[in-house]
């Protein structure tokens, strides 16, 4: 065993990972006077020095097509992460498929995320009342209203106000223009009665606390050189240890959280990657935020006399209900859109437009075969060209050819496709969830998870309803569909972990037998333990979780920051 | 002008211009399939593929009036870079075997037909086999394996041309940089979109009218 080494100094706050949601838990914390310590098991990352922004395919080996290590190409943001992480394996359970994205970076994916910021909505917080179906949350929207609303304005979020159901506005930047394909979506969607409204992405419009707005590339996957997205360091780390309130320790693989005598968490030991030594750092209050899946391993992991099952497991739940996001894609061609005029339609880096469920009545009314919404996302036209530009052209539209009658007809068909996902609600079942693997460990030593998963038929005939769905519109616009799937491929269902909104596994709820936390995100077992990552989420509503990590995680903080205030917490 | 944060649309492109990842762009570097320096150092293919290849990249995309040739895009260094990086990443020799094969295939035929290397056979012996290959649906049954190697060569070339730097200003894609004020769709292409709405459109596909 490695020596370990105490640092002798005691926080107020020991925040282990600096995402979304340990990166508000330490602004939120430190501009409130505490004494932090951040833990990030990756290197630091700041996009002002490190984005790839500007760059071309063609400067870069292979046009920056995707590898083994860079999963995404060269240009994407992580720099140390993806479906595998070097010498941190995770293994599945017989029958089970599961990917799992992680990014072992300062700021973690939110470095390089889609930036969508969808709210949730009332009957989001209580799907069980509503249609028997998983649990419903021990709050409401009102509860985390005030709450969407700081984080919106801290982070900066465009949109439009627009009175839908269950889909509720915000404080919002103004949207930008749609580019010609997404009106001509809209053309479609207006046909077919889906609504079709400007997207809501964390991205400037307009400055915003010294950080510019976009000046739109269409990269903020690359992650942004000016701080016009919201990343977690830019927004959240880099401002907070302005106050000197914020100590920053990278590399830290984070082994246990340790406990006292009196069952209260003291702070928790982690490996130094780079000395491989053991380091304990002590802290009155620990907020975990690696991830929810990390955050459960780091609970089943931390193990003592006291907590024999695991710290905060005394439920037995700890790693039970993640859920992920149900995905399901088609593409299509646009004859109309055939050799117009060249513009530039980068734009914001996403969608400009986007649709939200609509079909919450015929749902009520029993007459839709699946229960749950979903969201459509889209994507087209005249972007950045790669390596599988107009590759496939030759064959697929023009019967093949060469010479100068090729090259002329290719640059027509140029910015022609369109592309629909389905981002739906996922139902929390009994067989997906997350367990120590008591035979494997990782580089550290830590024993690692093993994955269950399984989709139910509601998610799956979800899928089925997103590819009718996405053709219709497409047909709708006289496009030919180009990728669709069938029921052979269960409607084009993502794998489990593959749209990265993993959540859940440390439910929150209003009775320590059948939830992990309370509403505050607070251990039931473990008064100075919290939770700030997507683990405390009870459903997984198709809206995409990171803004109600921050909304959530900004409540709990606010909490933290009122008990002690009150001296029902000690700092 | 600037705003109550003291970032003005000036501040910004300062700040933009600012960026280590701009000094990329304004580089020199045009054309070769990887931004070192020095001369290209082939991977897959040996000096008589070579010369085959940049034959061929010419013949699938010619220099015309917009835009030089897939050559001078540096097409060749990009098929040569790129089947070894797939090779490497896949772990097999699928795609290489693939090309390389296609190569010798189109030799052996070119032999047959004019006693020369395909590379050293005129345009029009040349041409005179691309097109019994170059056109899937109509290529003879004794054609179909030199048609699918030209159609996976074609997919390469293709893509490495229009996303090379000469590729790029070919099409052109006019992104990939700072935009003062973002307006959305041009006001004068919406109009002939809903133009083509409403009386459909015949192109090299054709677009029918959406109707009522």
């Amino acid at each position: 065993m490695a020596q370990v080494k105490a640092t002798p100094k005691t926080y107020d706050v020991v925040i282990v990972g600096s995402g979304a949601g340990g990166g508000v838990a330490a602004h939120v914390l430190a501009l409130a006077g505490a004494k932090i310590c951040m833990l990030e098991a990756g290197d630091m990352f700041d996009c002002t020095k490190q984005s790839k922004m500007f760059e071309w395919p063609y400067q870069v080996p292979h046009r920056g097509a995707g590898t083994k290590e860079k999963p995404w190409g060269a240009f994407d943001a992580t720099t140390l992460g993806g479906w595998q992480v070097p010498g941190e394996p995770y293994t599945l359970a017989p029958g089970s498929e599961w990917m799992w994205w992680r990014a072992r970076m300062l700021g973690g994916r939110t470095n390089h995320y889609g930036r969508i910021s969808l709210r949730m909505g009332p009957y989001d917080f209580k799907p069980y009342s509503r249609d028997g179906k998983g649990f419903d949350w021990p709050i409401t929207y009102d509860d985390l209203a005030p709450y969407y609303d700081k984080a919106e304005e801290l982070i900066g979020v465009f949109g439009s106000q627009e009175g839908l159901e269950n889909t509720p506005d915000g404080k919002f930047q103004p949207a930008p223009a749609p580019r010609g394909y997404e009106r001509l979506i809209k053309a479609a969607s207006d046909k077919l009665k889906i609504p079709c409204i400007p997207s809501r992405l964390a991205i400037l419009t307009r400055p915003l606390n010294g950080r510019p707005a976009c000046h739109y590339c269409a990269q903020c996957g690359r992650s942004c050189g000016v701080n016009a997205n919201f990343n977690s360091p830019g927004v959240h780390i880099f401002p907070a240890m302005k106050t000197g309130n914020l100590e920053l320790r990278t590399n830290a693989m984070v082994r246990e959280v340790l406990v006292g005598n009196d069952g209260l968490a003291t702070g928790v030991s982690y490996v130094d990657k780079k000395t491989r030594r053991e380091v304990e750092v002590r802290g009155k209050i620990v907020v975990l935020a690696a991830s929810c899946c990390e955050s459960a391993r780091l609970l089943l992991n931390s193990k003592s006399s006291q907590f024999p099952n695991g710290l905060a497991n005394s439920s037995g739940l700890v790693g039970r209900y993640v859920m992920d996001t149900v995905g399901s894609a088609v593409s299509g061609f646009l004859p109309i859109l055939q050799d117009l005029p060249p513009q530039n339609e980068d734009g914001v880096g996403g969608m400009h437009l986007y649709m939200p469920w609509w079909l919450y009545k015929e749902q009520m009314a029993n007459k839709m075969p699946f229960a749950r919404g979903y969201h459509i996302e889209i994507g087209g036209g005249r972007s950045v060209p790669n390596a599988g530009t107009l590759g496939g052209y030759a064959d697929r539209w023009l019967g093949g050819g060469y010479g100068v009658e090729l090259k002329q007809n290719l640059r027509k068909l140029y910015g022609c496709d369109v592309h629909f996902s389905g981002r739906g609600e996922m139902i929390p079942n009994e067989d997906s969830y997350c367990e120590i693997d008591p035979h494997v460990v990782d580089q550290w030593g830590i024993p690692v998870l093993r994955f269950h998963f399984k989709w139910s038929q509601d998610e799956i005939l979800q899928a089925k309803h997103m590819q009718e769905t996405f053709k219709e519109i497409i047909e709708t616009m006289g496009g030919i569909v180009t990728h669709s799937s069938g029921q052979d491929k269960d409607w084009g269902i993502a794998r489990g972990g593959q749209i990265i909104h993993e959540v859940g596994a440390t439910k929150m709820g209003d009775n320590p037998k059948t939830s992990v936390l309370n509403q505050y995100s607070q251990a039931w077992d473990v008064k100075n333990l919290f939770i700030t990552d997507a683990a405390p989420f009870v459903s997984n509503a198709d809206k995409n979780p990171t803004l109600t990590i921050s909304a959530l995680g900004w409540r709990t903080s606010d909490y933290i920051a009122d008990q002690v205030k009150k001296l029902n917490l000690k700092v | 002008m600037p705003d109550k944060s003291g970032v003005s649309r000036r501040d910004l492109f300062q700040i933009i211009g600012s960026v280590p990842a701009i000094a990329a762009v304004t580089g020199s570097e045009a054309a070769a399939a990887t931004p070192k320096a020095g001369p290209y150092k082939r991977q897959t293919f040996d000096d008589h593929q070579w010369r085959t290849v940049r034959v061929l990249c010419d013949l699938i995309i010619p220099a015309d009036e917009r835009s030089p040739g897939a050559t001078e895009a540096g097409v060749p260094e990009f098929l040569d870079d790129w089947i070894a990086f797939r090779t490497e990443q896949e772990g097999n020799q699928n795609l290489r075997a693939e090309i390389l094969g296609g190569l010798m295939w189109l030799d052996h035929e070119s032999q047959k037909l004019s006693q020369k290397d395909f590379a050293d056979a005129s345009e029009a012996q040349q041409k005179q086999i691309l097109d019994r290959i170059a056109y899937p649906k109509r290529a003879a049954k004794e054609d179909q394996p030199g048609a699918s190697f030209f159609s996976e060569l074609r997919i390469l070339v293709v893509g490495g041309f229009f996303s090379s730097k000469v590729g790029v200003a070919d099409l052109p894609y006019l992104g990939n940089v700072a935009v003062m004020e973002w307006k959305g769709c041009d006001p004068k292409v919406w109009t002939i979109i809903e133009e083509r709405m409403k009386n459909g459109y015949k192109g090299i596909l054709e677009a029918k009218p959406w109707g009522a």
